[in-house]
């Protein structure tokens, strides 16, 4: 037997070992965004939802639903929302990682605790919010005006300007503990001499954070980061809970506003557009993310 | 031969044990309230009624029980029995879920003894497509001690509702509450605010919707309405009367036996929702259909006219704070025409509206909520908002 084929057949057996995946993959991911992608570009509504041949009607879902305003709102929604939650989550996560990186005592188990924000269920964190927020009984209200930072209550989920920031909120708790755990594990895989052997030289903290911390971290900062977009921009059963994309919109994201024209208005094949509106998006940042990544390799190898 | 004849006559016996199961019909419905007990004892009575039939009843949120038929249409789980919020029967009828009953209906006892609000909600371009259930509408609740200590009257007219709210506000205590989210269970709560006033939902940018929407959004500009209504079911309004944070509520008969529980020991009463020129209230109450794919729908009948039976409606609608859709049930009782609160209700009911019936009703319903949600929240101007909805219904309306 030659070398290669022997190299043949392994190749063969490994396309047999990932078969099951491969299935499992096209079977209960491919075909339901191809069904959707496909939905999106016929006329599927009340009238013709059990039809068994549907009407191809080209770029008029995406043209109807690029003309109402809602889509716009819940695009700039959705870019908003993911800013403002990686930022405050990476900050906070970043800075206390690097604390409990610091090495006293009991760091391992408040590390622990604090990942239970990120292990409860996104719905019971919006129910929790939702009363914490409120302005009648919500006890972030009561603290705020107990200690005189603001005279009357602040209706956070009720008023157009702040309900986004509620929301923002409510998601940068749970992630928070997911960017910390993830930055930490990357922080402990740093070797220590390399800060010993900078002290020797003579660098400062500052110089030792930006020119050790950070370049041996980059993989860890990628992927939390794109983790915590993808997180982040398909956000639905929390913004569901919480305010129903209410009030008028002010939090409608993409996926709210997909699920709003599918299932409460039955307009199926325009719901279908604005949910490939959003599988674009993700599938782009997936995309630049498996780039990252194999360049990375690549320097590293 | 013996042992042949042994074999079949055992094979026999087993098919006949077999078929001897009772067929199994299986039942969707969105009861979760205090209604749901009742509704599992009419689904058990029925089941011990007979033994050919058995219906299995399933809960499912109501929200996600209207997606999961939607799913089921195109290819999925769908049981032979559902149950619809009546303004929706119609997109259902219009997507295909139920099946056409027409020719069932005749020679029933049932047909033609059904209230025409509930019934017309059934009926889809001259086509039975189900049963109504039960029935209800919205009333005024007010805190009658409270209403004593500010020496106000039970508001009949929107003055008085005004000028009632205004002595009854003090600080913890808004004059009243109502249900302003953003979907179907808000609209149902808007609109006889709409009707009383003359305006029709067919023209929500007539000055008589305008001046209804303008009156609401000004008991919340004034203080005498919380503006957290906009994310208030009708339970959380209940739980704000209840707790004596509201001293009156706009609410259903389903929410009595909520009150009384909440607040044993609180004074109130009921009374017709304040008019503008008329009285006005909504329909609202469930349907039941067969689904159109099952295949047990001559089982799935039997069921349907056992909770139509007059005895069997009467009883659940008495323990589950409903009204019974059929006219002859609700005649010859005498239940609604004695209790004090609920003869308001028995009496709002005379001029409750149905909603639609119309398949593109949920389109023209989110054109409404989203109005009034603009304007409680002073994002539009209440003509403003009722202009961009009226645009939003004629479009759903042609397309």
């Amino acid at each position: 037997m030659s070398k290669a084929h022997v190299r043949n057949g392994e190749g063969l057996s490994g396309y047999f070992f990932v078969l099951p995946a491969v299935i499992f993959m096209v079977a209960f991911i491919g075909y339901p965004i191809i069904y959707n992608f496909v939905m999106s570009f016929q006329k599927v509504d009340i009238m013709t939802l059990k039809s068994a041949t549907r009407e191809f009607i080209g770029l008029a879902n995406f043209r109807e639903i690029f003309s109402a305003p809602e889509l716009a709102i819940s695009i700039g929604n959705t870019v908003m929302y993911t800013a403002g939650c990686l930022v405050i989550q990476f900050v906070i996560g970043f800075l206390l990682a690097v604390f409990f990186n610091l090495g006293f005592g009991f760091q391992e188990k408040l590390r622990g605790l604090m990942t239970v924000a990120w292990m409860i269920p996104s719905t019971v964190v919006a129910l929790l919010f939702k009363f914490m927020l409120s302005p009648s009984s919500g006890i972030i209200n009561y603290l705020l005006v107990a200690t005189g930072v603001v005279k009357e209550p602040i209706g956070w989920l009720i008023s157009q300007k702040t309900a986004l920031w509620g929301v923002i909120f409510a998601n940068s708790w749970i992630g928070i503990p997911f960017n910390m755990i993830l930055l930490s594990t990357g922080l402990t895989s740093i070797p220590g001499e390399l800060y010993e052997s900078a002290s020797i030289d003579g660098a400062s903290s500052i110089r030792k954070f930006t020119s050790i911390t950070v370049p041996l971290l980059k993989p860890a900062i990628y992927s939390v980061l794109v983790l915590g977009f993808i997180y982040t921009f398909k956000v639905f059963d929390l913004i569901y809970v919480m305010t129903n994309g209410g009030p008028v919109h002010a939090t409608e994201v993409l996926s709210t506003y997909a699920y709003k024209l599918s299932f409460v208005m039955y307009r199926f094949s325009e719901g279908a557009a604005a949910a490939n509106v959003l599988f674009v998006c993700l599938f782009v940042v997936g995309l630049g993310y498996l780039k990252l990544i194999r360049e990375g390799e690549e320097i590293q190898s | 031969m013996k042992k042949i004849l042994a074999i079949l006559s055992g094979l026999l016996l087993v098919s006949f044990l077999v078929s001897a199961e009772p067929t199994e019909v299986k039942l969707w419905h969105y009861f979760s309230g205090p209604d749901a007990p009742w509704f599992e004892k009419v689904v058990s009575d029925f089941n011990a009624s007979q033994t050919k039939v058995k219906v299995t009843s399933q809960m499912v949120p109501r929200e996600e029980l209207l997606k999961q038929y939607t799913i089921g249409l195109v290819g999925g789980n769908l049981p032979d029995i559902g149950m619809v919020d009546n303004p929706e029967h119609a997109s259902f009828s219009a997507m295909g879920l139920f099946l056409d009953i027409s020719d069932r209906m005749k020679g029933w006892e049932g047909d033609g003894k059904f209230f025409k609000g509930p019934w017309k909600s059934c009926v889809y371009q001259g086509k039975v497509y189900g049963i109504p259930h039960n029935s209800n509408c919205l009333a005024l609740y007010y805190n009658t001690d409270m209403l004593k200590a500010a020496g106000v009257t039970p508001p009949t007219t929107w003055d008085e509702l005004t000028a009632a709210c205004k002595k009854l506000t003090k600080p913890g205590v808004y004059g009243l509450a109502i249900c302003g989210i953003g979907n179907e269970e808000g609209t149902f709560q808007f609109l006889p605010w709409i009707l009383s006033s003359g305006a029709t939902v067919e023209k929500m940018d007539s000055p008589e919707s305008i001046k209804s929407l303008t009156y609401l959004t000004d008991l919340i500009k004034k203080g005498y309405m919380s503006s957290e209504v906009i994310n208030w079911t009708q339970a959380d309004a209940e739980k704000q009367f209840a707790t004596g944070r509201a001293a009156m509520m706009v609410n259903g008969p389903w929410n009595l036996s909520a009150v009384k529980t909440d607040a044993p020991s609180m004074n109130w009463n009921l009374t017709k929702i304040p008019k503008d020129k008329v009285y006005a209230s909504v329909l609202g109450g469930e349907n039941f259909g067969i689904i159109y794919n099952s295949k047990h729908a001559n089982e799935a009948w039997e069921f349907l006219k056992y909770m139509s039976l007059p005895n069997v409606m009467e009883s659940f609608a008495m323990a589950a704070g409903k009204f019974p859709p059929r006219s002859d049930v609700m005649n010859n009782s005498k239940y609604w025409k004695s209790d004090p609160l609920l003869k308001v209700f028995a009496e709002q009911m005379e001029f409750a509206m149905p909603r639609g019936p119309h398949p593109k009703w949920p389109e023209i319903s989110s054109a409404i909520f989203t109005a009034y949600q603009e304007s409680f929240t002073m994002t539009k101007s209440p003509t403003q908002a009722l202009k961009d909805a009226q645009k939003k219904i004629d479009k759903a309306l042609v397309k």
